[in-house]
């Protein structure tokens, strides 16, 4: 027969003793994870909206010149939306993506333009 | 002292003077591996580092102009980027490749910056990388430092085809034969993008009489820069016949200027452009 004192003592070392295997077995990096200034490193696994539509905008400048005027001011119009969530990512993301689509934007007002022109 | 040699004396001055001040101003023509050599420094000097020195020739191996600068979004512009280490850590610029994790050509490309000192600075404490850590950061901040390189320029160039100017590399004929396969698409950053429908080339007139007309080739452009890392930042004219370039222009760096002045086969290569049969 198990003594009741020995049984809590028992059970309070087991506690003790998954606590400590979990605070072992779990990553180094946990308390930096939680840390703000590490966590916003960490790189995005899932593909945000934005950037479905980013790569939907600009996966298509290989055939601007094939556009019709409608097409490219549509393009030119989602590049606008889109920007302002751009904006309010992070500081290296917002810098890398507002150029790149500033780039594709560019060039499909740039094909707008000269099929504006071409225009009798 | 007469007015004869008061006049000779301001005249002797004045040449003296230009003399000066033209030997100031004259650039330097770069040696085959300074060729494409770009010198970063927007925060270096201030983290007390070394600026970082950026070899094109070797990035410009594995890599078509359009992955660098317009997937991975580097500046046309030396130093304009504004590219810092949280950047880098981050896994972009220069830390998109440099990761530690990225394979080329069989190696694992080293990582960039580290990410220690700026979350200690961050809470104020002082940053005390380890020598490891220190001569990572030189691979890159090498600037005045004694580093030794993954890849050596002399060797590297040895078996590609020559050319009079820039590096020395004929790089149009080294991807053609095969010695170089530039990378134009980097898995999780570029864009999936259809093939490129080729643009026709077309002939501008040169100005100077007897000198042979331009021919430009979209077709070898496209390739490595796609569309819109010429339009509309560098050329910017949408009706053809309505811009017009000039060589002055063009040396400072404007228009084609943009590239052929710094990376690709440099101004002084006069028949590679001005190449339409007389």
């Amino acid at each position: 027969m198990f003594k009741p004192v020995c049984n809590s003592k028992a059970v309070a070392m087991m506690f003790i003793a998954v606590a400590l295997f979990i605070g072992l077995a779990s990553p180094h990096d946990v308390s930096a994870a939680s840390d703000p200034a590490l966590s916003e490193l960490q790189a995005p696994t899932a593909l945000e909206g934005w950037q479905k539509e980013f790569d939907d905008i600009c996966s298509k400048t290989q055939d601007a010149m094939t556009f019709s005027i409608e097409e490219l001011t549509a393009l030119v119009q989602r590049c606008d939306a889109l920007l302002p969530q751009i904006e309010k990512l992070d500081e290296t993301q917002k810098k890398v993506y507002t150029g790149r689509l500033r780039m594709c934007r560019g060039l499909y007002a740039y094909v707008l333009n000269s099929k504006k022109n071409e225009k009798p | 002292m007469n007015k004869k040699t008061l006049i000779a004396l301001a005249v002797i001055l004045i040449f003296c003077g230009q003399a000066f001040s033209q030997a100031g101003t004259k650039r330097k023509r770069p040696l085959p591996y300074e060729y494409g050599r770009v010198v970063i420094n927007n925060y270096s000097d201030t983290n007390g580092l070394s600026p970082v020195v950026f070899e094109h020739w070797i990035h410009r191996s594995k890599f078509t102009c359009r992955v660098c600068h317009v997937d991975i979004g580097f500046a046309m512009k030396a130093g304009a980027t504004g590219i810092n280490a949280a950047d880098n850590q981050r896994g972009y610029y220069c830390g998109t490749c440099h990761n530690g994790k990225m394979v080329v050509d069989g190696k694992t490309v080293f990582a960039s910056c580290l990410k220690e000192p700026i979350i200690e600075s961050r809470r104020g404490l002082i940053v005390r990388p380890s020598n490891e850590d220190l001569r990572r950061c030189v691979r890159c901040h090498s600037m005045g430092q004694n580093v030794a390189r993954d890849y050596d320029f002399f060797e590297f160039s040895k078996p590609l085809p020559k050319e009079r100017f820039g590096n020395g590399i004929d790089w149009e004929k080294s991807e053609e034969l095969g010695f170089i396969k530039p990378v134009s698409l980097l898995e999780g950053v570029s864009v999936q993008r259809k093939s490129l429908t080729v643009q026709k080339d077309f002939a501008l007139n040169a100005k100077v009489e007897g000198m042979p007309d331009i021919i430009f080739s979209h077709k070898k452009h496209t390739v490595w820069n796609g569309c819109e890392l010429c339009h509309p930042d560098i050329f910017m004219g949408v009706k053809r016949g309505t811009s017009h370039y000039s060589m002055v222009d063009i040396s400072e760096g404007k228009s084609c200027g943009a590239c052929h002045t710094t990376v690709a086969f440099p101004l002084t290569d006069c028949q590679r452009c001005h190449s339409k049969p007389v």
